[in-house]
Formats: C-alpha cells, sequence, structure tokens
C-alpha cells in the first residue's frame, strides 16, 4: 500500500476546520440557503419587510385625485383588431395557392408570401380551433413565474399564459388591452395613471383576476426580498400603484416622462396563491410550496400550462376561461388549442424537425435560409419568409484603452473594414449595412442620414498618422510613443464562439494587417464573453443589440456610466438628450430628439455600426396570419395571436 | 479484507474532500456568475441595474467570498441538502434524481449490449486470427471506433428518422405518452431509445472486442495453454475456460472504471438526440454556472469513481486467487 500519511494529516486538519466552521456560521448566511433556514430566516423579519415591501408611499383618496387629474383618455385597443383593419385596406400580392406554390427566392418572392400567408383570420370558419401548434424554442424556460422570467422565451411563455393590461402594436403605438382593460387615463400633468380592469377575468383556479392583485405583484417585484431579475426595470421608476377598489387601479409616477406608459406595464402574478407565502420563502421558489406552483402555475391569461417535461417541452393548453364568462363568450377564442414548445438546441436539429412537420415555425440562420432550405424537401410542409428587424451588429470599442480614446483611430478601423465583402460573402447579401442604432425606416432615425462608411484604407491610414500612430521602429506595426514607452498597436477583439462571428473578426484582422495594425481574434465562450464586458475587460468585442419598444432602451447603452455601456462612451450632449427625450410627449419631436443622439454617436463611432440582421422564419404550409415587426414575427401586438391554421 | 475497506473508505471520504474543495474553488473562480449568464439572455426590452444585480446576489449568497460558501455548502451537504438549483428552481436533489433513470437506461444497456456482444466477438477474432473474416471484422470494428458519435448519430438520424421515418427524432417520449399502456409506454421508450443505445454502444464495443482480443493474443501464447491443447481439450474450452478466464483482470479493472460512466451520461450524444440525461445536465449546469448542480453532479461523480476503483480492487481478490489484501 502506498503511504498516504504525508497527505492525510493536511486533509485531517482541513476536515476539522471546516465541520467547526460549518457549524457555527449562522444559518442565515447560507449561499444555497436551506427551506428550514429561510423559514426561520423570514418570520423573524417579516414585519420589517412588509413595512418595507409596502414603502413610505400613501395613496390619496380616489375622489381628491379625481378631482385634480383632469383625466385625459388614452386607447384601449385589441391589436388583432387593429392589423385587421389596416389589412383591410391593402390588396394581398398573391393569391394562397400561388403563395405557396411559390419558393422565396427573391424580395418579391418574399413579399408576395409575406402578403398572402399574412393576413389575419376574418372569419372564424377559416380557423382550425381544434389545431396544435408546434414551436420551436431555443432553450427551456428557467421559470414560469412572470415576474422570475428574463429571457425572450420566458417572456414567450409568460405573455401566452399571463395577463397584461397593456400592448403596443408593429409600430410601437402604446394601448391599453381591451382584452382586460375597461378603460385608461392619464392625469393632464402626467403623473398619474387610472386603470379601470375589466370584471369578468378570472385566475385558471377560479379566483377572480383583481386590481388588487396587480398592486400585490408591484410590491412584490419591488420588495428587496425578492430576487426578481428583469422585471423591475421600469417599474422601479414608478412611486406606486394603488388598487381603489377590485378594478381601479392608480399608477402614481414620480416624474412626469414620455416614458410612464411603458413603466406601468407589470406581469401580474394572484395575490391569494402567495400573499401568504411569501413571507416563508421570498425566493418563491424555494419553499415546497412554491415549487408546487413553480411546476404548475396559477395563469391569468389565454392558456395555462398543462405538461413540463424540463430541456424538452412545455405545452400550454388554452383556457376555456379566459374567453367564456358565466356561459357567455367574452373575449377572442384563442386559436390553438394547444401550443407545444419544443425545446431544440441544435439547429441543424431543429431544422430537421420542420422539414418532417414536428414542429411548425422556426426562426433560421442566414446559412440556412440560403443553403438548406430551397429543396422540395423543405417545401413539401414549409414555406418561408423574411422581414426587417431592428437588430444592429457592430464592434465595440472601449474608449477607455490606449488606442480607442481617439476618435480618429475609432474612425479609422470604420474606415479599415470591408463592408462590401461583409455584406456580399459572408452575409449573401441578404443583410443591409447600419449606419447607427436606429433603423432608416423607423421614427426615430434622423431625417438626413448619416452616409454609410465605405472600406477606405487610405483614409483610415491617414487619420492613424494624424492620431499619432505611425511606424516609428519599422517593423510593418504601427506604434505610438505613450509616456516612456513605444505601444504597439496590437488588441484582442472578443467574440462568441459562433462561426458567422468569427469570420466577421476574422476579416477585420485581415482589413486591420494591411494598415499596419494587429488584431488578435479571441473566441469566448458566452458567459465568460458577456462577464468580460460587463467588467469592461476588452479592448474591443464584437455584439449586436435588439430593439426595445421605445428608443429610451437604449439610453443605458449610450448614457454616461450607464448598465450596457460597456465600452465607457460618455457624451454629455447625448446625456442631456436621452433626459430631454424622456419630457417630450409629442412622438414627431421626439424622434427628432433621438435621432439628433444617433447622429452624434454616430459622429463619436464608439462603434463600428455593421448590419441590420432579418428575421427569417420557417412557417408550416398550413400556418397563416404571420406578420414582421421591427422586433420579429411574434414579440408585438398581435404577434402570435394573430396566426392560426387554416382548416383545409 | 475488512480492514483493507476500512482504510480505504476513510481514504476516500478525505479525498473526496480535497475533490470537492478544488472543484469548488474552480468553478466559484471561473469568470461569469448565474446571473451573468441571466443578464446575456435578457429581452432587450428589459435590463438589469448595478445596484439590481448586487441585490440578487446577495440573495442567493454570491456576494460571499468563496471559501466561506464552501464550508456552507460543506455543512448543508452533510445534512443532506444538496440546495437549490440557480437556474432550474428547482432543489439539486430533484434534479439529479430525475435524470439518473434516463441516464441509467442509455448506459446500462449500452453496457450490457457491448460487453454481451464484444466477448464473443473478441473471442471469435482470437480463433480466427489473420484469416479473412477476422480481418474484415478487425476493419469494420476500427472504423467504427474512429467515427465520432455525432456524426454516427447525424447519419443515423438522416437515415432512420429522415429517409426511412422508421424512428424518431428525439426526446425520450412520444406527445400521447401519457395516454398509453404500460407496455405502450414501454414501448414508446425503447423506440425512442433505439438511436442513442446504438450511438453509446458501437464505440464501447469496437473498444471492448479489441482490448478482449489484445489481451486473449498475449494469454493464448502461454505455456499452459499449450500444456491444454496437448492434453486434449477442445479449441472451444481452450478459449473460453482455460484462456478467456486469465484475461478476466484487465475486463474487471475496466468494469469498475465504467461506474462513474453509469451516471455521467454524454453531452454530445445527450444534445443529439434531446435525451434527458446526466451529461447534458453536466454541461448545461457549467455553462449556467449553476454552482449547487455542478457541485451535487461533481460529488456524486467522485463518489462513483471512488467506489468504482474500490470495487475493481475487491473484484480482483475475487477472479484472481493470488490476490489477497489480508
Amino acid at each position: 500500500m502506498p503511504n498516504f500519511r504525508s497527505f492525510v494529516r493536511p486533509l485531517v486538519c482541513l476536515t476539522a476546520a471546516t465541520w467547526l466552521l460549518a457549524f457555527t456560521v449562522e444559518d442565515n448566511e447560507c449561499p444555497f440557503a436551506t427551506k428550514k433556514a429561510h423559514a426561520a430566516n423570514a418570520q423573524k423579519k417579516q414585519s420589517s419587510d412588509q413595512k418595507q415591501a409596502a414603502g413610505p408611499f400613501v395613496a390619496p383618496p380616489l375622489a381628491e385625485l379625481d378631482a385634480k387629474a383632469e383625466w385625459i383618455d388614452q386607447p384601449v385597443k385589441d391589436t388583432l383588431q387593429l392589423m385587421r383593419e389596416k389589412q383591410a385596406g391593402e390588396k394581398p400580392l398573391a393569391s394562397l395557392k400561388q403563395a405557396l406554390a411559390l419558393k422565396n427566392k427573391s424580395k418579391q418572392d418574399n413579399e408576395r408570401i409575406a402578403s398572402a400567408l399574412g393576413r389575419v383570420a376574418t372569419d372564424d370558419s377559416e380557423v382550425d380551433y381544434e389545431a396544435t401548434i408546434n414551436r420551436h424554442m431555443l432553450r427551456d424556460v428557467k421559470s414560469t413565474n412572470p415576474i422570475m422570467g428574463s429571457s425572450v422565451e420566458e417572456f414567450d411563455v409568460g405573455g401566452l399564459t399571463g395577463a397584461g393590461l397593456f400592448a403596443f402594436d408593429w409600430d410601437m403605438n402604446r394601448m391599453a388591452s381591451s382584452d382586460t382593460v375597461v378603460s385608461w387615463q392619464t392625469s393632464r400633468d402626467r403623473m398619474y395613471d387610472k386603470v379601470v380592469m375589466r370584471d369578468d377575468l378570472t385566475w385558471s383556479d377560479g379566483q377572480p383576476i383583481t386590481a388588487h392583485d396587480v398592486e400585490f405583484s408591484y410590491h412584490t417585484i419591488m420588495n428587496d426580498k425578492v430576487p426578481v431579475p428583469a422585471v423591475r426595470s421600469g417599474v422601479d421608476k414608478l412611486l406606486g400603484v394603488h388598487a381603489y377598489d377590485d378594478r381601479t387601479l392608480v399608477f402614481f409616477h414620480k416624474e412626469a416622462l414620455a416614458t410612464n406608459i411603458w413603466n406601468v406595464d407589470l406581469p401580474i402574478i394572484p395575490r391569494h396563491i402567495y400573499e401568504k407565502s411569501l413571507n416563508d420563502d421570498f425566493t418563491l421558489q424555494n419553499s415546497p410550496y412554491h415549487v408546487k406552483y413553480e411546476s404548475n402555475p396559477v395563469c391569468g391569461g389565454a392558456y395555462t400550462i398543462s405538461k413540463r417535461v424540463r430541456r424538452q417541452e412545455i405545452v400550454l393548453t388554452r383556457r376555456e376561461s379566459w374567453y367564456m364568462h358565466n356561459g357567455k363568450q367574452v373575449r377572442d377564442k384563442p386559436y390553438f388549442k394547444e401550443i407545444r414548445f419544443r425545446v431544440i438546441e441544435d439547429p441543424n436539429i431543429a431544422l430537421l424537425a420542420v422539414k418532417n412537420g414536428e414542429i411548425d415555425e422556426m426562426l433560421l440562420t442566414a446559412e440556412q435560409w440560403v443553403t438548406q432550405t430551397n429543396d422540395d424537401d423543405f417545401y413539401r410542409l414549409n414555406t418561408k419568409a423574411s422581414g426587417l428587424e431592428w437588430t444592429y451588429f457592430f464592434f465595440s470599442w472601449n474608449l477607455h484603452t490606449p488606442f480607442f480614446s481617439d476618435v480618429r483611430v475609432r474612425k479609422a478601423m470604420s474606415y479599415a473594414f470591408d463592408y462590401k465583402e461583409m455584406l456580399d460573402k459572408l452575409f449573401y447579401g441578404l443583410y443591409e449595412q447600419s449606419n447607427g442604432m436606429f433603423h432608416r425606416g423607423s421614427w426615430m432615425a434622423p431625417k438626413k442620414q448619416p452616409p454609410l462608411y465605405k472600406q477606405d484604407l487610405d483614409k483610415a491610414e491617414q487619420l492613424l498618422d494624424d492620431a499619432g500612430w505611425e511606424d516609428h521602429d519599422g517593423d510593418g506595426i504601427r506604434d505610438k510613443k505613450i509616456g516612456k514607452n513605444l505601444v504597439k498597436f496590437e488588441f484582442s477583439i472578443i467574440c462568441p464562439t459562433v462561426p458567422e462571428r468569427v469570420k466577421l473578426c476574422t476579416l477585420l484582422k485581415e482589413n486591420l494587417a494591411q494598415i499596419g495594425v494587429i488584431c488578435n481574434v479571441r473566441q469566448l465562450e458566452p458567459t465568460v464573453l458577456q462577464d468580460m464586458m460587463l467588467n469592461h475587460k476588452f479592448e474591443a468585442a464584437f455584439g449586436g443589440w435588439g430593439t426595445g419598444a421605445d428608443p429610451d432602451t437604449s439610453d443605458n447603452i449610450w448614457a454616461t456610466g450607464e448598465g450596457r455601456n460597456f465600452g465607457f462612451y460618455s457624451n454629455p450632449k447625448v446625456d442631456e438628450l436621452y433626459k430631454q427625450g424622456r419630457l417630450e410627449f409629442d412622438r414627431k419631436k421626439r424622434g427628432e430628439i433621438y435621432g439628433k443622439i444617433h447622429s452624434l454617436i454616430f459622429e463619436d463611432q464608439p462603434y463600428t455600426f455593421l448590419y441590420f440582421r432579418n428575421s427569417f422564419y420557417a412557417f408550416s404550409k398550413k400556418l397563416r396570419g404571420y406578420n414582421f415587426s421591427p422586433r420579429g414575427p411574434f414579440h408585438y401586438g398581435p404577434g402570435f395571436s394573430s396566426i392560426y391554421k387554416a382548416k383545409n | 479484507m475488512f480492514n483493507y475497506v476500512v482504510r480505504r473508505l476513510v481514504i476516500a471520504a478525505l479525498t473526496l474532500l480535497f475533490i470537492t474543495f478544488l472543484i469548488f474553488a474552480l468553478i466559484r473562480n471561473m469568470p461569469g456568475t448565474p446571473l451573468t449568464v441571466a443578464v446575456s439572455e435578457m429581452d432587450p426590452s428589459r435590463r438589469l441595474d448595478p445596484a439590481d444585480l448586487e441585490r440578487i446576489s446577495k440573495t442567493y449568497g454570491l456576494d460571499k467570498p468563496w471559501p466561506q460558501a464552501y464550508v456552507i455548502w460543506l455543512g448543508n451537504t452533510l445534512r443532506g441538502d444538496l440546495g437549490q438549483s440557480f437556474s432550474r428552481k428547482q432543489p439539486v436533489t430533484w434534479i439529479i434524481g430525475e435524470r439518473i433513470g434516463p441516464t441509467l437506461l442509455l448506459s446500462l444497456t449500452s453496457i450490457v449490449l457491448a460487453y454481451v456482444l464484444a466477448i464473443p466477438m473478441g473471442l471469435y477474432a482470437t480463433a480466427r486470427s489473420g484469416k479473412l473474416d477476422e480481418r474484415t471484422t478487425s476493419l469494420v470494428l476500427y472504423m467504427l471506433y474512429s467515427l465520432p458519435t455525432f456524426v454516427g448519430g447525424l447519419f443515423l438520424l438522416l437515415l432512420f428518422y429522415q429517409e426511412l421515418d422508421w424512428l424518431p427524432l428525439r426526446g425520450m417520449t412520444s406527445d400521447e405518452y401519457d395516454s398509453l399502456s404500460s407496455w405502450g409506454k414501454f414501448c414508446d421508450i425503447a423506440w425512442h431509445a433505439v438511436l442513442p443505445i446504438t450511438c453509446f454502444t458501437y464505440t464501447s464495443l469496437a473498444y471492448d472486442a479489441r482490448f478482449i482480443r489484445a489481451n486473449m493474443a498475449e494469454v493464448i501464447r502461454q505455456d499452459y495453454i499449450r500444456t491444454a491443447r496437448a492434453k486434449g481439450v477442445g479449441p472451444f474450452r481452450v478459449l473460453t475456460v482455460h484462456a478467456f478466464r486469465n484475461t478476466l483482470i484487465p475486463l474487471v479493472t475496466q468494469l469498475g472504471l465504467t461506474l462513474p460512466f453509469l451516471l455521467s451520461g454524454s453531452v454530445i450524444l445527450e444534445q443529439l438526440f434531446t435525451w434527458p440525461g446526466m451529461g447534458n445536465l453536466f454541461f448545461e449546469s457549467i455553462r449556467e454556472r449553476d454552482y449547487p448542480t455542478i457541485m451535487g453532479l461533481a460529488l456524486l461523480f467522485s463518489v462513483l469513481t471512488l467506489a468504482g476503483q474500490l470495487l475493481a480492487d475487491v473484484l480482483y481478490a475475487v477472479v484472481d486467487p493470488r490476490v489477497s489484501y489480508s
């Protein structure tokens, strides 16, 4: 036997020490805390938390509010009806039969397919109400509790199982949803929003959905003890929410801002389920009681979760009590009896599943669109359509590095890049180049569009020379004297291990090599990449941003010191304009402000703006009613709710 | 023997402590936290302020220095609580428990299948050494061994799912599984398991058959085999009783070492077939920096590895009378 004594002794000491520590550390300090510890801890602090959750805000009596508010009516609409009205004035570019026989090979084909198959149902007889739709899901949802959601997938499921008071259409116009709201009014000074909810709303367990549920949800989201990951953003700008009775609800604002109409949107959870249990387990996920409701949540929306096999699928079933109330139909019957989200992480497998009809829709990559979806095998059961998305991609420069603090260097980078090669070769001519964060077709883009960058190596070299980056030591690489040191122009660009993105960064590397700059491409695991960005530990990075429903959501990318401003961009004029944008209520004037921001940022080139991505989708030939918004075919109103399976 | 086992168990416990400490240190010092992942997957219209991140970190105890967090984890583990997964919002023991069945279904079946097929194949290859049929089988086995499972799996899917439509694409059960009878459920799972099991089996089959053949080739040249033949023992009996029994020792070692494999699953195959197994879970939890789940799995695999080694050592004594630990 080998002699283990030499390493056994230190291990024994370590064990003794850990045992000692393990039983002296207090329960409430547990990182992966036990349920018992939670309960004990919760009880101890219960009273103080209740005070904290309620906050110092006290709502004035409603009569007092009504007297001074001078309420202005706001739109309460059904987005599906709006889409119907919009389409009534448009003539389809092809018949259904023609569209289904077409292969999507050109822009015209795409327009004809999208126009014919995008028609929403005008008559119930067109719809197969017994149909199931199998949707592709790239990642599983982590939580079914709507206030715990943070990913796109969670909001997809949450949007179908949750009752929402507000919506926005394809132009990002804000409105209250007529499915849940009777009236929405804003005070003249824009400090209050009053909502009267419908009285025919029930939870899936039969209890009524009331204004008190909304108030409770607000307090839960704002409770510091509850680890709400994402939905707090916006909601935290509210001063308070108060339910005056079962139906009347007032949102109180801290300031009169144009963004207030977005801040009132909060997911609703049932008060009767969580009110008592919250204090036993603030995580809403640890106690057996909460684990039970995580698996089988009480839902307020059109669908309930009927089956969930983690990492495989989540099945939603249409809820009769959503559209029927006391024996009468009170809302539109949702088109699908069942929605089956199938989790398939591998895009190749997902495409196989589409081809065999196991899933009815999927987001395709540019490569799949061009090379793998043209054969009869694909068109047997499916067709495809694409639309422009306001999602842009860029190289981000860290302004706190000796290289990119100078705007001339950043411009030189933008002049050095070969956009033509990127658009034609890497993206098969499918994408359009971007000249800033807002798409030229959007209401917030500047009227006078900044010109697109084109590769101009002479200009790039001139700019680098002007900035002092020249080849002083004759080794072929540019350098500059910073302090006492001669610093070589050599930096790393970080990007995820996605082939398409690596190719883009490699193209930059090749372009820069031509002007005496060394760029190393570092491929990183997504989490490491994100960590480096969050901690500003990078010189350059490849990235992309989707669009929020309001342009103000971009302020935390550009305003000084904000959360997503990874590259330390700072321009006092931009900061000021974001503030102005929030204070302006006229959309046209707001648009001008954001246009100015767009142009200022483009002039500063903290990013080299690359391209806008299209959304490419494969759809089953049985599906109808899909339309593309700047946020894709699902994430707007009516979005998914206009999609149906045709009867024949 | 008893003393030996006890001594080994004590060493195993200390090794375990060391392993978990090391893994804990490693994962907590990897860049990124569970919250970094939440930020990267976030809907573009939402945002997470640094203050929010700090608040959530505190709730999950991520603000503590890792040595302290390790001690707390150890304390809880000794009390039988592996904690709660960050990303799946379920207790770690549940999550692992859920995956054990599907993982064993694949690994156990494929190990048994591989051995059941590999032993006769290895023996056959020994008996027919150098002949055309043996060369052909060896060549096929070599080719199988060098064909990566994800490529093999994809080919099988293209053939049996897309072309022939005989076997399902993914998952462990059909949509209508819940409404099936017990026999129907069994058949449904078996139908789904055919391709994953095939992929799991073919590489180890190739490896095991080659392994047996190589060991046999050595034994068959020994004097006592010649003696047996000279005594007039039939070729079949020489092969199975005289020769094969003596190649059992390396085989037992190998069997012992497959114990952790029983539960570790396969990242690539499980991903390919969307099979809810342990390999996929381990991979995902590392990607998600789901510390409690990673630790739970690391603990499980460490225990199995140590147990496998101990088992192999004990089995030596059983198969080889010359080995004794007393």
